[in-house]
């Protein structure tokens, strides 16, 4: 691999990391478990990257593959021992407007979208992410009627979740 | 509403609330060249061993032995085909699981990306159940023309005939099943193990998304 195309893939991942940290955070829930997943979406992307040609985003592209790796190639490794909280650990800086129980409301959110399964995740991540159902289907590979209906019960499923 | 607390996470989402711990370019470099543990990498690496080691079963042991026995038992012209066949076979499935693989891809869409996998995973384990099968016709061929033409053997039969009752060549044949069926039921279980080990995640999201389609 020359160095050129190499520092090509570091510079912009490093530039759309965040993407990459929101699919780990969805897809793990302590600090080792986001690093290891976020390594090996690394290494995947790295190896996808010679065929990848612009004619999307970088943050387009990545998230899929990040996706990918998350929900089928991904296999805990075994040097995840320690089990601390990510919520403890993750760096908060509370803006101005900071709304103390929206916060709460949000990590209780956060909570319950982990309590739902892989495939469910992404659809969130992507609704999140404001993708529009044409394009949320043909990532997941169904088709868009079916991502909508989807969405609309995993919307249930959180609402029960949340108020039990 | 749900909805509207939906928003709020989207909101929360996109202002970034939670500020990641940066990877900087170093490491991203050190990252880029480190190991996989994906289950692609094991699923290669075990296929191949599993090709091999097979195909090394069934096309490496021949030795004069064996040749003398199988000229004996009258099975040599069978042989003969049966070892082309495997030769095809092998070449057959070599070439499938080559295509299969290169299939696969992390930047297809979710269910493709786990279909090619499931494929080539599936192209293996047929080679595995062919072999199977092949064995179980070679045994039960080679037991066959054994009792048929063995001469040892029809001595032993002939010399114990009157001393040994019917079920006594019931139990031996009993026996002879019974050792087939613990031998094929522990490959089935090694390959539960390891399959499962490794494609059960993978499996259960593949239902997942199929379940959607109905």
């Amino acid at each position: 691999m020359s160095n050129s195309l190499e520092q090509s893939f570091v510079t912009q991942l490093k530039e759309n990391q965040n993407i990459i940290h929101k699919i780990c955070r969805l897809y793990t829930s302590d600090e080792d478990a986001h690093n290891d997943l976020f390594q090996e979406v690394t290494i995947q992307l790295w190896k996808a990257f010679p065929k990848f040609r612009g004619d999307s985003k970088f943050s387009t592209w990545a998230y899929r593959v990040a996706l990918n790796t998350a929900i089928t190639l991904y296999r805990k490794s075994k040097r995840i021992v320690a089990t601390t909280d990510m919520e403890g650990k993750r760096q908060f800086i509370a803006p101005e407007d900071y709304n103390f129980e929206e916060e709460e409301q949000i990590k209780l959110l956060y909570k319950a979208v982990q309590q739902l399964n892989d495939i469910e995740k992404a659809l969130v991540f992507m609704y999140l992410e404001d993708k529009n159902y044409d394009e949320i289907a043909e990532t997941l590979g169904i088709s868009e009627v079916n991502a909508r209906v989807k969405m609309n019960r995993i919307k249930g499923k959180l609402k029960k979740i949340v108020n039990p | 509403m749900m909805t509207e607390e939906l928003e709020i996470l989207k909101k929360a989402w996109k202002n970034d609330t939670y500020s990641y711990a940066q990877v900087t370019e170093i490491q991203i470099y050190d990252m880029i060249h480190k190991r996989s543990s994906s289950i692609v990498k094991w699923i290669l690496v075990i296929s191949l061993i599993e090709l091999v080691v097979w195909s090394a079963i069934s096309l490496l042991y021949v030795d004069d032995e064996y040749i003398k026995t199988i000229e004996l038992y009258q099975l040599d012209t069978l042989f003969k085909i049966v070892g082309i066949i495997n030769y095809g076979v092998i070449f057959y499935f070599i070439f499938r699981f080559y295509k299969n693989f290169k299939t696969i891809s992390t930047t297809e869409n979710i269910r493709n990306l786990m279909k090619s996998i499931i494929n080539t995973r599936k192209t293996v384990q047929y080679y595995i159940w062919y072999n199977l099968g092949m064995f179980t016709l070679i045994f039960i061929t080679v037991v066959i023309s054994q009792i048929i033409y063995d001469p040892n053997l029809n001595q032993i039969i002939e010399q114990t005939k009157n001393s040994f009752p019917r079920s006594f060549w019931f139990i031996i044949g009993m026996t002879y099943v019974a050792l087939f069926a613990i031998t094929l039921g522990l490959f089935w279980l090694f390959y539960k193990l390891i399959y499962g080990f490794l494609m059960k995640r993978l499996y259960r999201n593949y239902e997942e998304l199929k379940k959607m389609e109905y």
